[in-house]
């Protein structure tokens, strides 16, 4: 740049090509500056640590006794001899199943039903995201296991509504699961927002025309509606469902930690912590870890690559 | 319009009457929709002020008397009082903001900003570190946390924040700086300011919105964060109050709900304080920005 030649010794910007510095760090070594703590982090807190558990997977390692290699056998015995990895897995899967899709659906409807210039909308909305934002205390994980507990809010209403006398959801291994998919379709909230910003997107004026076509609402919706709003739809649903891999601390609460009844509720990072700092196989653990990456990351590709069918980006 | 006034009338009524009716449905589906998702909020509140013996078999939100013993049995409920439990979360969460704030604004700097060799580089694995579950350095991070003697302490909580580990506020800071215009800092250059200057004098104070979205979320995540203290606090004296919760309803089961009501409600206030000031923010926080909760 022009302006490099006034700057003065203290600028920190200097003509290309001045002294070791420069043709080390390039035109700003400054940068080199600002970036350090960064720089440390991710050295020290992320790419080493995450080297070490690939390494970790390798071997026996219990926090005790050094680590001893063992090479794939942690691998193999997750693949063939491990059924709480099996119903670990279950769970998790079940869990994204039901809940990303109820609670995008319900985030949609929502949303539609506040797109058309409703009034009390900062209210409704205020109302619809607070579920979402208090979510994933443990309060709130703590009053779930007092609305489905056997004498808990769900199975007096039941009661008192329809004489009906309730199991105790939470610990029977049929329900439990589901308590928590109620949970997290509850916090439909923040894809509700996310779904509002998308739905201002699209121009008024392309209903004004499908109504002048006199085309029906239903037909709106699917030509229009849909078809534009599929960046939104992709984006949401991509972050629910990397998040629901990841769902631990209300299974944790409502199970006692366990995983329970009968690992019904033993969501993958669940398994995890217990392998990992509840027996201390530091090893195995991380072999789960990896695991998820791996899912993670082909769920995240499939669906990128599935994106140039289904989503459209012509604007 | 101009072919017949009083023809319009008696074509629109119908088209009016219904719309009316639409509005009257929508709005009364939100209600109730609104009732359901709050009601067991509302629970829980009245839940925490009710009399001990009444909260079995009740339904209703409207406790027969107001007692506070609730809150007076659960403060003290477990053998460290909850106003410890409070204070460590508060000093985590504060710590850990500025931290966040600090660190990830530095370096959102640097990538933004800053015209220094390897750049694209680094900022390539820092967007690769966003997908990165944090499982994979889970464990190596507790033996080296655990090596240097920092279990029980708030450090492991606090530190990394610091060194910008929270790649999503990188990235969201880097896309604020970079709508800022350049010839602000371009010219500040001229006039012989120093990047840090820059950063200081310039980008932070223009980017105070970005700032505190980052700052309002770090603080709710943090407080609200079980499994970083789950792992590294053990002794009942560090304990946050979410960890405090989880013991509180291990020891006392299922027997003081008004007790376990209470501490839960309690947890929640100033989540709700930032949800009742801030609302604003949060919104469109996420609806920018995408941020998950």
């Amino acid at each position: 740049m022009a302006t490099t030649s006034i700057a003065r010794p203290q600028a920190g910007v200097r003509p290309e090509g001045g002294g070791l510095l420069h043709r080390l760090f390039g035109r700003q070594p400054a940068g080199y500056l600002f970036l350090l703590p960064w720089l440390v982090g991710f050295l020290g807190l992320t790419l080493g640590p995450a080297l070490a558990s690939l390494y970790l997977s390798f071997t026996d390692y219990n926090l005790l006794e050094s680590p001893n290699w063992v090479g794939a056998a942690n691998y193999v015995r997750i693949a063939t001899a491990d059924p709480r990895f099996v119903a670990a897995m279950r769970v998790t899967l079940l869990y994204v199943v039901l809940s990303v899709p109820l609670k995008l659906v319900f985030a949609l409807l929502v949303a539609m039903a506040f797109n058309r210039g409703l009034k009390g909308l900062p209210l409704y909305r205020a109302i619809f995201y607070l579920p979402s934002l208090l979510g994933s205390s443990v309060a709130i994980a703590v009053l779930w296991r007092q609305l489905f507990a056997g004498d808990g809010l769900v199975n007096m209403a039941l009661w008192q509504l329809f004489g009906i006398e309730g199991p105790s959801w939470i610990s029977n291994p049929r329900y439990s699961l589901y308590t928590l998919v109620i949970l997290s379709v509850w916090q439909f909230g923040s894809p509700m927002i996310i779904f509002l910003a998308g739905l201002r997107q699209i121009p008024v004026d392309m209903y004004e025309a499908a109504n002048l076509d006199g085309a029906s609402k239903m037909r709106q919706f699917f030509k229009i509606t849909l078809p534009l709003l599929t960046p939104v739809i992709f984006f949401n649903a991509v972050i629910q469902t990397i998040d629901a891999f990841k769902a631990f601390t209300p299974a944790f609460i409502i199970s006692d930690g366990q995983g329970g009844p009968v690992n019904s509720t033993l969501f993958y990072t669940l398994y995890l912590y217990q392998e990992g700092f509840g027996f201390f196989r530091m090893g195995y653990a991380s072999a789960l870890a990896w695991i998820l990456v791996v899912i993670i990351g082909a769920f995240t590709a499939f669906s990128f690559l599935s994106a140039r069918y289904w989503v459209h980006y012509d604007e | 319009m101009t072919s017949s006034a009083a023809a319009i009338p008696a074509i629109h009524q119908p088209a009016e009457r219904r719309a009316l009716w639409r509005s009257i449905l929508i709005h009364a589906l939100l209600i109730g929709a609104s009732i359901l998702m709050l009601y067991p909020l509302l629970w829980m509140l009245s839940g925490s002020v009710r009399p001990q013996d009444e909260i079995f078999g009740s339904s209703s939100l409207l406790p027969s008397s107001i007692s506070f013993d609730g809150f007076v049995r659960g403060w003290s409920g477990l053998q460290v009082s909850f106003g410890k439990f409070f204070l460590n979360s508060l000093i985590i969460a504060v710590l850990a903001t500025i931290g966040n704030v600090v660190g990830c604004s530095i370096t959102a700097f640097a990538f933004a900003r800053l015209d220094f060799r390897g750049r694209n580089f680094w900022f390539a694995l820092m967007l690769g570190t966003l997908m990165l579950p944090y499982h994979v350095t889970l464990i190596p991070q507790y033996i080296l946390f655990l090596q240097i003697g920092w279990v029980n302490t708030f450090l492991p909580l606090i530190v990394p924040k610091y060194l910008a580990t929270d790649a999503f506020f990188i990235f969201l800071m880097v896309q604020f700086f970079r709508g800022i215009p350049r010839e602000l800092d371009e010219a500040a250059m001229m006039d012989g300011c120093s990047p840090w200057r820059i950063y200081w004098k310039i980008m932070l104070p223009l980017s105070l919105p970005v700032l505190a979205t980052a700052a309002i979320f770090s603080f709710i995540w943090t407080w609200d964060d079980f499994f970083g203290p789950l792992i590294y606090l053990n002794d009942i004296n560090t304990y946050t109050i979410q960890l405090g919760l989880r013991s509180f309803v291990d020891s006392t089961g299922q027997s003081d709900w008004s007790g376990l009501f209470a501490m839960s409600t309690l947890s929640l206030i100033p989540v709700f304080l930032f949800f009742l000031f801030f609302q604003r923010l949060l919104i469109e926080g996420i609806a920018t920005t995408g941020l998950k909760r």
